[in-house]
């Protein structure tokens, strides 16, 4: 092994920034000499955040994750704007698109994913140089942003496809700013593939209540475009045409596979690594975040079975990373000889809907039938107000939440999101989940108790029966009953309190 | 809290005057008083005061002693002490409450008289987060850099883990006027009484899960910044580092930030904006962030947001930390940390060593260079190449000290403890010797407040004839020690001194002296309601340090510059350490607060022995949220077990919604079964030394059921 260690970033997106991120100290300590090498003009920022730049909210200066140029100031060598051709693992190296060639130790290809799009007639074919026409973009990086921004800037009509998390985030922002817009979708609701039945029409009565037109049971089959080729409305299979300026394109991302694959690594859904997140097959390659798929090669490995593939969220890409960039350190530090090291295996997704006016979340396998008999310990608890637009769902095992839904109740929806990450049991009433949302929580637990022995003044400690005794021996002021008691001398708070004391006093023997 | 005193025989002095507290109407508490300061008298003359020098024999009690035996004796174990192991085998450990003149000359006790470095502080438990902070933002660490009363024109006021209302409760009139505009927020995993005042359209109140404020922090921060709500000129004029923030805010969004904190989005981002709506704005930190292993991070999170929103050094607007202990300003400013010289200096500086060094009268090679933090300290007793005689002084570290069990097995381990005390605290109990010292009506000196204001201290009573004063005690050892330089025992006469020391420094008080602020005192009397009114407005009256000779006195800091050499703030990105695992815990573990309680103070060894306090909370009680205690079966009043690996705590059990259900309570005022620092881990913060207090992970079970439920109520 040369030294000091070659490692090649292939990617420069939100989970390569994070793995740079925690490796920065080997950087600096020059235990390590880094190549990073994003296709995008600009270093990594947050996708995430897209959409808020697509409708004006937040300018892209804000939403970075990286800084070039602080990176190449600690030595590191970062390449923007440069596409990679192929890996040669033979001679482990990566060959770039102008020829260049940069040799590596460990090869971390972060190369995400890119937006699905959809076979519409008037659109073309070819998946990995998409060229779309006027008036329709998917919604993944800032030159996406600025063809949603030009429209919504002038509150022009958005048609947004697909009715997925991120298509969900993009209308409701569109609308808060002025634009009208609507969502075509698959199923009676959006988030189909993810809710439940009642979470679903209450998400859907509370879109349309924030001005977001759905187009629910959807199947669009084509574009109606101007003369000069621009996108003027969506076709769907029954005739219906939706008009509109603008056609976002929000119908799921596709790992970037490319590259691996053209080197001969095992790719299903995404790039095939196991625990250590090693690309199956070549211990010089490492996969994470969009473009990673974690299934070991053991057929009975309890993590690897059923459905591996990427969840396309960004919070499993940044627990890669940094379990990736920590345990490289560890290696250069020479802590390797432990025991072998995994990665924590992904918990099932959580959906928390990016929105200023609506709270959403769902999270696990919902579809839990609440009356049906479960024999495996799993419950279910329900809570439906579609009227305020409230609903809950907790479907737990043996106490332990597998998924919940809750729209509408904000303190709720968090919290059982906490406890859905930590695993911890539910209480066994589960309604007390539901009450921190109630006007309760946030009344003060103050209440006009009448008992002689509650307390007045916390400060002092002087009780209700005390300043009534003060009133009764002639203190007809707040500071007399304070000089007499002591009751109102520490934070003040309870002088309204102790005037109400005084004034009942002297009403009563007035009305003897 | 202020005081004066009253009643037959003040005049004189005399020993057999009966004394009063009352209020005084100072611009800090406006009169107010809590029920520690109303009972604070009854302390003066308990029976259950030290009255002289106290020597455990073999027996394993303490008899009485004379002085002279007592310092020789002392002398003798310090010399054979250091003969044996060197210097830095004796071991000094001070307080947050002792007054600026004996916080002074115990620093250079211990760097002269005894040669050591090994010296820290309790201060260490409390403000040395912020400390860092607040050193590392700005250059300069001063608890408010402006007036308390300044808080008085507020509409909005952010209180991050701070419940003055049960520790301070006269500081929440300063609150009303951002109450009366329904800006007070509030920060706090529990539903403090400092949480209450925001009900009633007075505020909001986010209860994020422990462990997570620094994220909260973040997402509040990411909002500013992505909604546009930043200083934009500010920013630019008065700091550094701008863009490594909003890369380390970017992943925080407060979707996200909901989902580790448990804090509505909302919330989140409402927050946010009201922080940025003009009127006046403070964000005020306290202990419950603060007292953790990345209490420094989030301390500097916390000055992040407030840099960016151009609170610091803005009028009518701020940032501050409010500080704990009776002399928790002034006690960390001249020497007796590990690492610091008089006003304020690092102890690795040459200019500053050369400086002390000069003052003192003494070649610089004989001023040791830094010891250890108080945690590390404390592990150090009795070990291989660690402390082996130890002097405390105002502080009572078999209650205070995380981890107390380890700490009560160093004390025990030690060849010699000295414990200087009014009472036979725990602390004093384990001691070899114990010094009958003096209080806070017994004594001259200064005081330096949470403002950064510098107060009298007067004598108004005569100390029972056994007790001496600190000073006198250092100034005698000193002598027979042979030490270099000087050790006077009159307070002024170590003031003088340290104006001199402090000269030049951060925390520079030599425009100040004992007439000056003995003349304030007597205006302030005198014209109460009227100077009073006028200091609300233009803070004119009060020595605020810095206060170099020649000047006024600085009530406002960060008006023009910060401390640094250019003059600017640093923006230091701070993030949750990639391992912080959030809210993930084994079944049925809970995450352990510790905190205060409004009749306690500290580790409660004088405000147990007020009877009032002490009938009100006689016990240690654990808060449990009911929903919580159902699962474990328990009932209000049942006594529980809390437990982890380092031990177990008996305590009555409370049942409240005002804790969340992962999390319970305890307070840290009561000793032995009920001391709740036995749970507490010696994990501390790698900047400020600072011990994680606030999430520690621990089982609760039932010991003995509730009465009523014995009976079958």
């Amino acid at each position: 092994m040369s030294f000091p260690e070659r490692v090649v970033v292939v990617g420069f997106g939100p989970v390569a920034a994070r793995f740079i991120d925690v490796l920065e100290p080997s950087v600096v300590s020059g235990a390590l000499q880094l190549t990073v090498i994003g296709s995008e003009a600009d270093a990594a920022y947050n996708r995430v955040l897209v959409a808020d730049v697509g409708v004006g909210r937040t300018s892209p200066s804000a939403i970075g994750l990286s800084d070039a140029d602080h990176l190449a100031s600690l030595g590191a060598e970062v390449l923007l704007g440069t596409g990679v051709r192929r890996i040669d693992r033979a001679r482990r190296q990566v060959l770039l698109e102008d020829g260049a060639v940069r040799p590596y130790d460990r090869l971390v290809l972060a190369t995400g994913a890119r937006p699905v799009i959809p076979y519409l007639a008037g659109l073309n074919p070819d998946p990995l140089h998409p060229t779309l026409p006027d008036g329709v973009t998917a919604l993944r990086d800032l030159a996406d942003a600025r063809v949603l921004r030009a429209v919504v800037e002038r509150r022009g009509d958005v048609v947004i496809l697909g009715g997925g998390i991120l298509g969900l985030e993009a209308a409701l922002a569109a609308a808060e700013e002025g634009a009208r817009v609507t969502v075509v979708h698959h199923g009676d609701y959006p988030l189909a593939r993810n809710i439940d039945d009642g979470g679903g029409l209450v998400l859907a009565s509370a879109l349309r209540s924030l001005g977001v037109r759905l187009v629910s049971g959807a199947k669009a089959v084509g574009l109606e475009q101007s003369g000069g080729g621009a996108f003027t409305g969506l076709r769907l299979d029954d005739g219906r045409l939706v008009s509109g300026d603008l056609l976002v394109l929000s119908c799921g991302v596709r790992p970037r596979v490319e590259l691996a694959e053209g080197a001969g690594l095992p790719v299903s859904s995404g790039i095939l690594v196991d625990h250590s997140l090693r690309a199956h097959h070549d211990e010089h390659i490492y996969a994470i975040g969009d473009c990673a798929e974690v299934r070991c090669a053991s057929p009975s490995c309890g993590n690897c079975s059923g459905n591996t593939a990427p969840s396309g969220l960004i919070g499993p890409g940044w627990k890669q990373a940094e379990w990736l960039a920590e345990s490289f350190a560890a290696d250069l530090a020479g802590a390797s000889s432990g025991a072998q090291r995994y990665v924590e295996a992904a918990l099932p997704p959580v959906l928390m809907l990016k929105a200023r006016g609506l709270d959403a979340v769902v999270a696990g396998e919902v579809s839990a039938d609440p009356w049906a008999a479960h024999e495996d310990g799993t419950a279910v608890a329900l809570w439906a107000d579609p009227q305020q637009g409230s609903y809950a769902k907790m479907v737990t095992r043996n106490g332990v939440l597998q998924g919940l839904v809750c729209v509408g109740m904000p303190r709720a929806g968090a919290e059982l999101v906490l406890l859905f990450e930590s695993g911890a049991v539910l209480p066994p009433d589960r309604s007390s989940l539901l009450r921190l949302d109630g006007a309760e929580a946030s009344a003060s637990s103050a209440s006009s108790v009448t008992d002689p022995a509650a307390v007045v003044c916390r400060c002092a400690g002087v009780s209700r029966g005390s300043i009534e005794q003060a009133a009764v021996v002639g203190c007809s002021s707040v500071a007399e009953v304070s000089a007499s008691t002591r009751a109102g001398t520490g934070c003040g708070g309870c002088h309204a309190d102790i005037r109400t004391i005084i004034e009942q006093h002297f009403q009563q023997p007035a009305s003897v | 809290m202020t005081l004066t005193l009253s009643g037959p025989g003040v005049a004189s002095s005399s020993a057999a005057a009966s004394v009063e507290v009352s209020g005084r109407d100072f611009p800090t508490n406006r009169g107010g008083l809590c029920r520690k300061g109303w009972s604070s008298a009854e302390l003066l003359k308990h029976p259950d005061r030290v009255l002289e020098p106290l020597l455990k024999n073999d027996d394993g009690e303490h008899h009485p002693i004379s002085w002279d035996r007592a310092l020789e004796l002392i002398r003798d174990r310090v010399l054979s002490t250091r003969a044996r192991y060197g210097a830095d085998a004796v071991g000094v450990f001070g307080g947050g409450g002792l007054t600026n003149e004996k916080a002074y000359l115990l620093g250079k006790f211990a760097r002269l008289a005894l040669g050591t470095s090994r010296i820290d502080y309790n201060g260490r438990f409390c403000m040395s987060s912020a400390a860092a902070a607040g050193n590392r933002a700005f250059g300069l660490d001063r608890g408010l850099p402006f007036p308390l009363t300044d808080l008085g024109s507020a509409r909005t006021i952010l209180m991050l883990g701070s419940n003055t209302a049960d520790t301070m409760p006269p500081f929440v009139q300063h609150l009303r006027a951002a109450r009366d505009a329904g800006g007070l927020i509030v920060v706090d995993p529990r539903r403090s009484a400092t949480a209450e005042l925001t009900s009633e359209g007075r505020g909001r109140h986010l209860q994020p899960a422990p462990k997570t404020d620094l994220a909260l922090l973040l997402g509040i921060t990411h909002v500013v910044i992505m909604e546009g709500l930043i200083d934009e000129s500010y920013v630019r004029r008065r700091t550094n580092g701008y863009n490594s923030i909003v890369r380390s805010v970017a992943p925080w969004w407060p979707e996200r930030v909901s989902s580790v904190t448990g804090v509505p989005a909302r919330l989140i981002r409402e927050t946010a904006h009201r922080l940025a709506e003009p009127g006046g704005t403070y964000i005020l930190t306290g202990r419950g962030i603060e007292q953790h292993a990345n209490g420094t991070d989030t301390a500097t999170a916390a000055i992040n947001l407030a840099l960016l929103l151009g609170l610091p050094g803005t009028p009518g607007n701020g940032y501050g930390t409010l500080t704990g202990q009776g002399n928790g300003q002034g006690g960390r400013e001249h020497g007796q940390k590990a690492d610091q010289l008089p006003g304020y200096r690092k102890i690795t500086d040459p200019a500053a060593r050369k400086h002390i060094a000069g003052v003192w009268g003494v070649p610089e090679s004989l001023i040791p260079g830094p010891g250890l933090p108080a945690v590390e300290l404390l592990a150090s007793l009795g070990q291989p190449g660690g402390v082996r005689c130890l002097f405390v002084h105002g502080a009572n570290v078999a209650v205070s000290a995380p981890n107390a069990s380890s700490v009560l097995k160093g004390l025990r381990s030690l060849d010699f403890l000295v414990v200087c005390d009014f009472f036979l605290s725990e602390t004093a109990a384990e001691a070899d010797l114990v010094l009958p010292v003096l209080q806070w009506a017994e004594e001259e000196g200064t005081m330096t407040n949470l403002e950064g204001r510098i107060l009298r201290r007067r004598a108004a009573v005569s100390p029972p004839p056994g007790a001496r004063s600190e000073l006198w005690i250092m100034a005698r050892l000193a002598e027979l020690l042979e030490a270099p330089s000087s050790f006077p025992d009159d307070p002024e006469t170590v003031f003088t001194e340290l104006r001199a020391a402090s000269a030049g420094g951060l925390a520079d008080y030599s425009g100040v002296d004992y007439a000056m602020l003995d003349a304030e005192l007597h205006l302030v009397e005198l014209h109460r309601g009227e100077l009073h009114s006028r200091e609300l407005h233009d803070g004119g009256a009060g020595a605020y340090w810095p206060y170099p000779a020649g000047s006024s006195g600085t009530p406002r800091l960060f008006v023009d510059r910060f401390a640094h050499t250019d003059g600017r703030a640093v923006l230091h990105p701070v993030a949750p350490s990639s391992s912080a695992h959030f809210a993930s815990a084994p079944d049925g573990v809970l995450t352990l607060m510790t905190g205060r309680l409004l009749e306690h103070y500290q580790s409660g060894a004088q405000t147990r022995r007020v009877v009032d306090l002490h009938s009100t909370s006689s016990e240690q009680a654990l808060q449990i949220h009911p929903v919580t205690a159902g699962g474990l079966g328990i009932l209000d009043g049942a006594e529980v077990e809390v437990s982890n690996e380092r031990g177990t705590v008996r305590a009555a059990a409370r049942l409240s919604p005002a804790v969340r259900p992962d999390t319970v309570f305890l307070s840290f005022h009561f000793p032995g079964t009920g001391n709740a620092n036995v749970l507490t881990s010696s994990e501390t913060d790698p900047v400020s030394g600072m011990p994680e207090f606030k999430t520690t992970q621990v089982l609760v079970r039932v010991h003995r059921p509730a009465q009523s439920e014995v009976v079958g109520v």
